[in-house]
């Protein structure tokens, strides 16, 4: 099958169909054919919910738009009879457009309506496929671009550097030190023939490293051999959702090689959706490569297996507040992991309570798909999150709890926006908040990192940035206590004017503030030749602020702290961007 | 298995590792138009580099397909950064015009007494250039223009990873210097 040349189409168009021919596997075609268009699926997408009276939501309609062209150009009923089957092909780069606002833009690829599909259509499937092929001649949205070269050429999707890697979780390893007493409570690197190679999603290098210093307190508890790999440490993968095969392959290849590298037995995925399907499911037909020679879990299934075997013990009493658990689509809809995380929760939380619909029923987080990376969407994407908000709510429930961090950033944004009382959190969070460890009992005090925790900001001067008295006095006080002089800003010009009198070593930079709001505050300071090496960590409720994270206009802010705030976070944000480590 | 190779003067290496933090007089940045140093090895030049490098930057864009500007390197441990502004995402005549992204980096090497100069595997990856006729293209690139002005000391070739090291390594095991590397 070869597309049909016409000699006004544009040259992007006309890649774009020269790739889609190979590109249509048997799984592909028959989604491609089988719709009949019964509309069964259409009230299990969660933008129809939110937009009942516009049919350009309905996952058929959506679908068509990329069946059309398969129509039109592969199938015979187009070719014999366009007109009567609706074919139609792409002819220049503004229909490439257009389909990139359907594929990026309104579909997350939560696959719900794949199951509420009688005839078995796949939409999330072709429409992945749709995005790869837009992807291949450069039609994406900005977001979708930045992270994909951080993966492609740093190695994860979030361009943390190597050495910022090792930091974290050096810095980590000294904080679990600290708490257990423990010089030997370490985060090992690199250590060859372990039982447990653990990958973790850059987000928590980045933005969460406390779930790193859990799990590793996890490991700890349990006795476990394991180590983190120096390099391929990523277990997300930007190609499931760029529908890019070849990221997805290279991506894949790297981690797994390490693995080998390394001999490790069983490859630990951290909670992450997206990064499960990817690694476990996906990853070997993208790179080609047959998995043989290790294992591959959840750290889920790690950390069940260790309270059913006897390896930890917790205590279900020192977690009350009632939660409730988010299914993410990745995990629940493509590859059936959904009752691990609750026979988990039930093991650490004393009051669970579900979420209807869940399991393969759950609805998306709304931030699936890569939706998070494009922000030209947002608006589109928290309207939609009107179903998932109302059933989060009608659990009762204070913490959502969520095996992934891409769901912990859609999750987080809705709560927000919604206006909802409730935080998220991940297992590996409760169960390191229920693990009963014994106190070493001689520990050798002369050994451990003694930290001087109030003067261990001696020396640096931070500013303060926010519109909000009570916060910034919160945070002066907490820096002043340990060390730091602090300067105080109640709005954007304020902030930046006192950056130039006084060029802090940080300034801490509250999004929303009237006036110059902290985002241009911080476009600005990165702009200015003289202010750009000040370091700068955003405070922030709100969403749009994932511009700066993923689209990158300027060099992204070296610290991001969500409110509501609390001492542990700040200190943990602000020593780990000053790079203060304990003396020992 | 030989990874490294003569033409003529010149000692082409192949390696693997981070480009942007080689002990190297200079290397090669597939670059944007507008010359903004984006993510990818674009945010390693600045959180290693420091902030200057844009700076310049800013005065020397933007710039075509084909065309290449030459910037100091900041911290980095290079000396300069030549950003190429290579073909990317099936462009119309994209061979022809990678070999000549490739030919311009080369003089402009000449032209700023750069004897030692990494390549990325030039625009795979993100840019989607496939890999095989990339390896063929810079190697075919590099044998004509050693041959016509001699003078480099040291091509080397820098693979990210073990999928971008493959192809080159083939190429170079196979290397003889009478056969021509056609694209
Ligand atoms: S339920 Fe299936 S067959 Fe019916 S409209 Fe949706 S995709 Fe088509
Ligand atoms: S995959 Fe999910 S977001 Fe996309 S159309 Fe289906 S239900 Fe809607």
């Amino acid at each position: 099958m070869s597309p049909a040349t016409n000699t006004e189409r544009s040259h992007k168009a006309q890649k774009v169909l020269e790739r889609f021919d190979k590109k249509l596997s048997r799984q592909v075609v028959s989604s491609l054919v089988s719709c009949v268009h019964c509309g069964m699926c259409t009230d299990s997408c969660h933008y129809v919910l939110a937009n009942p009276d516009d049919p350009s939501y309905a996952p058929a309609y959506k679908a068509d738009r990329i069946r059309r062209i398969f129509k039109r150009h592969f199938d015979w009923t187009g070719r014999v009879a366009p007109w009567w089957v609706h074919a139609r092909s792409v002819y220049t780069d503004d229909d490439l457009e257009e389909l990139k606002d359907i594929v990026f833009g309104k579909c997350t690829n939560c696959r719900r309506c794949t199951i509420n599909c009688p005839m078995g259509v796949d939409f999330a499937t072709f429409n992945r496929m749709a995005r790869g092929l837009l992807v291949s001649v450069g039609v994406m949205p900005e977001g979708v671009s930045v992270v994909s070269k951080d993966q492609w050429e740093i190695g994860n999707q979030m361009g943390v550097l190597k050495e910022d890697y090792i930091e974290t979780l050096e810095w980590m390893a000294e904080e679990l030190q600290m708490e257990l007493n423990d010089p030997e409570a370490t985060i090992p690197i690199d250590v060859p023939d372990c039982d447990i190679v653990y990958s973790i999603n850059p987000r928590e290098i980045k933005y969460d490293p406390r779930t790193i210093a859990d799990a590793a307190k996890i490991f700890y508890a349990a006795g476990e051999h394991w180590t983190m790999p120096s390099e391929g440490w990523d277990m997300t993968n930007f190609g499931l959702f760029s529908g890019d095969d070849d990221l997805g392959g290279a991506v894949a290849r790297r981690l797994y090689e390490k693995v080998s590298d390394l001999r490790g037995k069983t490859l630990v995925i951290s909670e992450c959706g997206h990064g499960y399907r990817s690694t476990r499911c996906e990853g070997p037909n993208w790179a080609k490569q047959d998995i043989n020679d290790f294992a591959m879990e959840s750290s889920v299934s790690t950390m069940l297996r260790y309270i059913r075997d006897g390896r930890i013990t917790v205590d279900k009493t020192r977690n009350t507040t009632p939660v409730t658990f988010h299914d993410s689509c990745n995990n629940a809809r493509s590859c059936g992991f959904f009752e691990e995380p609750r026979e988990l929760l039930n093991l650490v939380c004393s009051d669970f309570r579900e979420m209807y619909p869940n399991r393969a029923e759950n609805y998306c987080c709304t931030g699936g798909g890569g939706a998070m990376s494009m922000s030209e969407y947002t608006p589109r994407r928290l309207k939609s999150a009107k179903i998932k908000a109302e059933q989060l709510k009608a659990t009762g429930a204070k913490i959502v709890v969520t095996s992934c961090h891409n769901c912990v950033d859609g999750l987080s944004d809705l709560i927000r926006h919604y206006n909802l009382d409730m935080k998220v959190t991940q297992l590996v969070n409760l169960v390191a908040d229920a693990l009963v460890i014994e106190p070493k009992a001689e520990a050798p005090e002369a050994a451990v990192p003694v930290a001087t925790a109030d003067g261990e900001l001696a020396g640096y001067t931070i500013l303060v940035a926010d519109d909000e008295p009570d916060l910034v006095t919160f945070v002066s006080t907490l820096l002043e206590d340990h060390g730091a002089t602090v300067i105080g800003a109640s709005n954007g010009e304020e902030a930046l004017s006192l950056a130039r009198a006084h060029k802090p070593d940080l300034i801490t930079l509250d999004i929303t503030m009237p006036g110059m709001s902290g985002d241009e505050v911080f476009v600005a300071l990165r702009k200015d030749p003289d202010l750009r090496g000040i370091k700068a960590c955003i405070i922030t409720g709100r969403p749009e602020l994932r511009r700066l994270i993923y689209e990158r206009p300027v060099t992204p802010p070296e610290g991001y702290i969500d409110k509501p705030v609390d001492e542990e976070s700040i200190l943990t944000n602000v020593k780990k961007i000053l790079e203060v480590h304990h003396e020992s | 298995m030989n990874e490294t190779i003569r033409i003529g003067d010149t000692t082409v290496r192949l390696i693997k590792g981070d480009i942007t933090d080689q002990e190297i007089e200079a290397f090669v940045y597939y670059a944007r138009h507008n010359l903004a140093l984006g993510s990818g090895f674009g945010t390693a030049i600045t959180v290693r580099g420091g902030p200057d490098i844009q700076k310049e930057l800013d005065t020397l864009g933007p710039i075509e397909t084909t065309e290449v500007v030459v910037s100091n390197a900041g911290e980095l441990k290079a000396d300069k950064i030549i950003h190429a502004v290579g073909p990317r995402f099936q462009e119309v005549d994209l061979p022809a015009k990678l070999a000549t992204t490739i030919r311009n980096c080369l003089s402009a090497a000449r032209e700023h007494d750069i004897s030692s100069l990494a390549f990325p595997p030039m625009g795979v990856g993100f840019y989607g250039v496939p890999l095989d006729l990339c390896a063929r293209i810079m190697l075919a690139t590099f044998q004509e223009v050693l041959r016509q002005s001699p003078g480099m000391r040291e091509i080397v070739i820098c693979a990210n990873d073990s999928r971008e090291y493959e192809p080159f390594r083939q190429l170079l095991q196979n290397f003889s210097t009478t056969k021509e590397y056609v694209q």
